[in-house]
């Protein structure tokens, strides 16, 4: 099982990592990515289970990266880890085909709610 | 009829705020004691929020807090000194999860900009600013106008 992490915050990464082996996922492996576009070609690369990006990045957002993913004709499994969470941007998120979008803050709970289903 | 940025996102919306992120990003344990004073010299960390209301959220830090709140953020040893980046990304991650709050509560959509440390952005009068201690250290967030539409830096395409 492999998890793609991509925000440009490297503590954010950590973070997200950090909860990810908090929330019982300690037997994935996690690949990171800086930025949108660094996703976009590691997606490509290491052919991961899940995405877990920020949305707000620079370069390329999580928003693009996902859009260009879907026209590339990819179908990963793909969800925001975002500090922003209105319903403008949960809509947009689902219309591009995320599976979910978990606002920041959050915690190792959250992170179960939303990938056990994902990651079963 | 207009409501003002204070009337909008109260002090005690921001104090709520902050203390859930505090509470998810800091510790379980950590608390923001509000102190009344006002917003302290030293780092200062924001983003802006472009739309309807222009302006920023900025989390500013005593020099005394910023590497203790490193080590809590990335659950250092005491004795460890973070690095510098490292403090600087912790204080922009903060404020931009803060920003991230704050605009879900603006109405209308909105832009938020990507997260900068330094000086902040010159505000308009009338800022709502939240001064808390934790650990002793003085922190505060203020929500702030613009004095003039901020420039986006951000590639994000608006909603």
């Amino acid at each position: 099982m492999k998890i793609l992490v991509a925000d440009d915050s490297r503590v954010m990464r950590q973070i997200v990592i950090r909860t990810l082996r908090q929330a019982g996922y300690d037997d994935v492996d996690v690949v990171e990515a800086v930025d949108g576009k660094d996703a976009l070609e590691k997606v490509a690369e290491e052919s991961p289970d899940l995405v877990l990006s920020d949305w707000n990045m620079p370069e390329m957002t999580g928003i693009e990266c996902l859009r260009a993913l879907r026209a590339q004709g990819s179908a990963v499994p793909f969800g925001f880890v975002t500090s922003e969470g209105s319903p403008e941007m949960r809509e947009t998120a689902s219309e591009a085909g995320a599976l979910f979008l978990i606002a920041k803050p959050f915690t190792a709970d959250t992170f179960r709610d939303q990938l056990d289903g994902v990651l079963a | 009829m207009t409501a003002t940025i204070a009337e909008l996102i109260t002090v005690e919306t921001v104090t709520d705020v902050a203390g859930e992120v505090w509470s998810a990003m800091v510790g379980a344990d950590e608390v923001l004691v509000p102190d009344g004073g006002s917003a302290p010299a030293g780092t200062s960390a924001w983003v802006t929020v472009t739309g309807p209301w222009n302006g920023a959220v900025v989390l500013t830090c005593s020099p005394s807090a910023t590497d203790d709140l490193t080590r809590a953020v990335l659950q250092l040893r005491p004795d460890e000194e973070p690095e510098a980046e490292d403090v600087d990304d912790v204080l922009r991650e903060l404020a931009n999860i803060l920003g991230g709050n704050v605009k879900s509560l603006l109405p209308g959509p909105s832009v938020l900009g990507l997260p900068e440390t330094g000086t902040p952005p010159p505000a308009r009068p009338g800022s709502s600013t939240v001064a808390v201690s934790w650990r002793g250290h003085p922190i505060a967030i203020t929500v702030q106008g613009a004095t003039e539409a901020p420039e986006l830096t951000t590639t994000e395409v608006p909603l």
